[in-house]
């Protein structure tokens, strides 16, 4: 393998306890992220793919598992050994309306991260560094003594990611980055942070549930469903050869913006995702998948490599692709 | 015509503030057949709601205020009406789908009760009549009718989202006006619900206006299609005008700026810049600023809405003075695409 690994996730859980039961969030994931790379999740609201994110950066405990992270066990930080890494390890959120301090202005806002690392000293070197990161996420520098809520969705993502790039992280977890943005914003946003990654060579865990911005921006994807990973593959493999039936389901439920042409025709799945409480130990998806057998009730299938990097969890497999 | 359901001309539409003098909708025209469904597409912004709320006589006033305009629903001009007449036509002639579905419904009302108060209030039944028709309507959205007896927080978004659909056709309306319906839903989830009300709309033989910003949903539902931009239309005609035939550069934009799910380009070509402050438009075509194509004379005179003609239908018009020059070719037109 050319590049290093710098995200090793193995066995991953989190599950909180309810009125109701355990409820499994993030059920059994693991993956290896390369220098450099994208891996796109994606899966439908309440499948875990938020939590997986928060979890992998110690913002939430895991139940258990491990994280190595630059070939160091995190696993086990507490707040203390953590805060080094918070700088290597950084988050973008989906809604840039809530997640920034409406009080400060946007100097204030993206030096807020040098200032708390004591990155640079002095308040000349620390604008100076601030008014730099406006430039790279293309904010005017007229903008700098504004408040968010005089910008707009896109301006306001732009600050969010100046702050996670202050720090000159290695990862970033983008979580839904460009959900709450109109569509020709957010062709802006994608583009920056395509260009962040060639330039600072970042690694990036993309969490979305639109699929088409996934294809356009990882290398592999990962497919969740009721907190557990049920396809994995580099991106243009699994939208050419998809096969685990929520994949397949998942994928031509996209609407496609073309009249007139090929359009397939929809393979529409019954039902709504079942709650992630108390799991039987069964396939997830059996109640709402065509092709559920009585093998389907026993056992819960694990990731089974079908061809080099792409795997699949299903007990019908072998069918699918003999 | 006779076959028009809706016929909207020269709507204009501004919210008067002590700040600003928002120029929301700026000329709206257009025309609706029986049975047809129109799509209302565009951004945050560019008036899509603000004209959907007009046609039902809704805009909060103040600080909205409808200037001037026509606004005709079979026959009869909405704005023109009384209260207690509009009253009459809302819900009856004209349902409408508001985005959020958590919001839509009432939290201590159960579902039954909510639909079958909207039948109770239009027709003359009695309680139990309208308790039997919510739960035939609740069948034909896709739900068991036992649920008519539990609130809305028992039920999944989509769900949620049926029995507002469930109550907007419990009158048999002959227009229903969808804002943004599938938005907060799921893909697989929204794909249940663009079937189902696919299925309504043809059982039913309504018309639908469909406010959405998701080109992929307007390919899949609507026959026409209507491209808003800062509260003017730029861009009108059959679905398959606008995909295959486009001739804005505003709507070659929003396709370019989509990621393709075919092949994987390097770049996304976004649009550059931003939507103009409704309350300082530019002056011309409201779009010139960030036109690829624009040149000076696009900042001096609104353009007009013109007959594209060529391999279009008779129903497409564009808004864009580089068509003077009888050359003049979109780049997305030109690949042979």
């Amino acid at each position: 393998m050319a590049n290093k690994i710098i995200l090793e996730v193995d066995n991953l859980t989190k599950y909180f306890n309810t009125p109701g039961g355990l409820l499994h969030a993030v059920d059994g994931i693991s993956f290896k992220l390369e220098e450099g790379k994208t891996l796109g999740v994606v899966g439908e609201s309440g499948c875990g793919k938020s939590t997986t994110g928060r979890t992998i950066l110690k913002l939430l405990q895991p139940t258990s598992g491990k994280i190595i992270f630059d070939g160091e066990d995190i696993t086990s930080y507490g707040m203390k050994k953590m805060r080094r890494l918070r700088q290597e390890m950084q988050m973008i959120f989906q809604d840039p309306f809530s997640s920034l301090d409406p009080r400060q202005n946007v100097m204030q806002l993206i030096s807020e991260p040098i200032i708390e690392h004591k990155l640079l000293k002095g308040r000349a070197a620390i604008e100076k560094r601030t008014r730099e990161l406006m430039d790279i996420v293309g904010l005017a520098q007229r903008y700098v003594n504004v408040y968010p809520h005089e910008l707009d969705g896109g301006r306001r993502q732009r600050i969010g990611i100046a702050r996670a790039l202050a720090v000159d992280p290695k990862l970033i977890v983008c979580d839904e980055p460009v959900s709450a943005l109109d569509v020709s914003i957010q062709a802006q946003v994608l583009n920056l942070l395509k260009e962040l990654q060639r330039e600072y060579g970042l690694t990036y865990i993309f969490i979305t549930h639109d699929l088409s911005v996934v294809k356009y921006f990882s290398d592999d994807i990962a497919v969740m469903y009721l907190g557990q990973m049920v396809e994995k593959a580099p991106s243009d493999l699994l939208f050419q050869k998809p096969t685990h039936p929520y994949t397949k389901a998942l994928l031509s439920a996209i609407p496609i913006p073309t009249v007139g042409k090929e359009r397939p025709q929809r393979q529409l799945i019954k039902g709504e995702i079942t709650s992630p409480v108390n799991l039987p130990d069964e396939c997830r998806f059996n109640k709402r998948c065509d092709f559920a057998h009585d093998i389907c009730k026993k056992g819960n299938p694990s990731l089974k490599e079908i061809a080099p990097g792409h795997f699949v969890a299903c007990s019908r497999v072998d069918e699918f692709v003999g | 015509m006779a076959d028009l359901v809706l016929d909207i001309k020269d709507l204009v539409v501004h919210y008067e503030t002590e700040d600003a003098d928002v120029h929301a909708v700026n000329g709206i025209s257009f025309q609706l057949g029986k049975k047809t469904t129109l799509g209302l597409v565009g951004e945050t912004g560019a008036g899509k709601t603000t004209t959907a709320l007009s046609i039902l006589n809704l805009v909060p006033n103040p600080p909205g205020k409808i200037k001037s305009g026509s606004i005709v629903l079979d026959g009869v001009d909405v704005l023109k009406l009384s209260q207690e007449e509009l009253e009459k036509v809302r819900g009856n002639d004209v349902a409408m789908i508001f985005q959020d579905p958590m919001t839509a419904l009432n939290p201590v009302m159960t579902v039954g009760e909510q639909i079958a108060e909207s039948v109770e209030l239009h027709e003359k039944v009695s309680k139990q009549e309208a308790m039997e028709r919510a739960k035939e309507m609740l069948r034909l959205v896709g739900i068991a009718e036992n649920r008519a007896y539990d609130y809305p927080h028992q039920f999944s978004g989509g769900m949620k989202q049926r029995v507002v659909i469930a109550i907007a056709l419990a009158c048999n309306p002959k227009l229903l006006i969808a804002d943004e319906p599938t938005t907060a839903l799921d893909v697989t989830i929204q794909a249940q619900v663009l079937e189902l009300m696919k299925n309504l709309i043809r059982e039913y033989d309504m018309s639908m206006i469909l406010i959405t910003h998701d080109l992929g949903v307007v390919a899949e539902i609507c026959d026409d299609v209507a491209v808003v931009y800062a509260g003017r239309i730029v861009e009108i005609g059959t679905a398959d005008d606008i995909f295959n035939h486009t001739h804005h550069p505003y709507t070659e934009g929003l396709f370019d700026s989509l990621p393709n799910l075919k092949e994987r380009g390097e770049e996304l070509q976004p649009i550059k810049g931003l939507m103009p402050d409704p309350s300082n438009l530019p002056p011309g075509c409201s779009f010139a600023p960030r036109c690829p194509y624009a040149t000076d004379a696009c900042s001096k005179k609104v353009p007009e809405l013109r007959p594209v003609g060529g391999t279009s239908s008779s129903k497409h018009m564009v808004a864009c003075d580089a068509y003077d020059d009888p050359k003049f070719c979109l780049r997305r037109n030109k690949d042979g695409k």
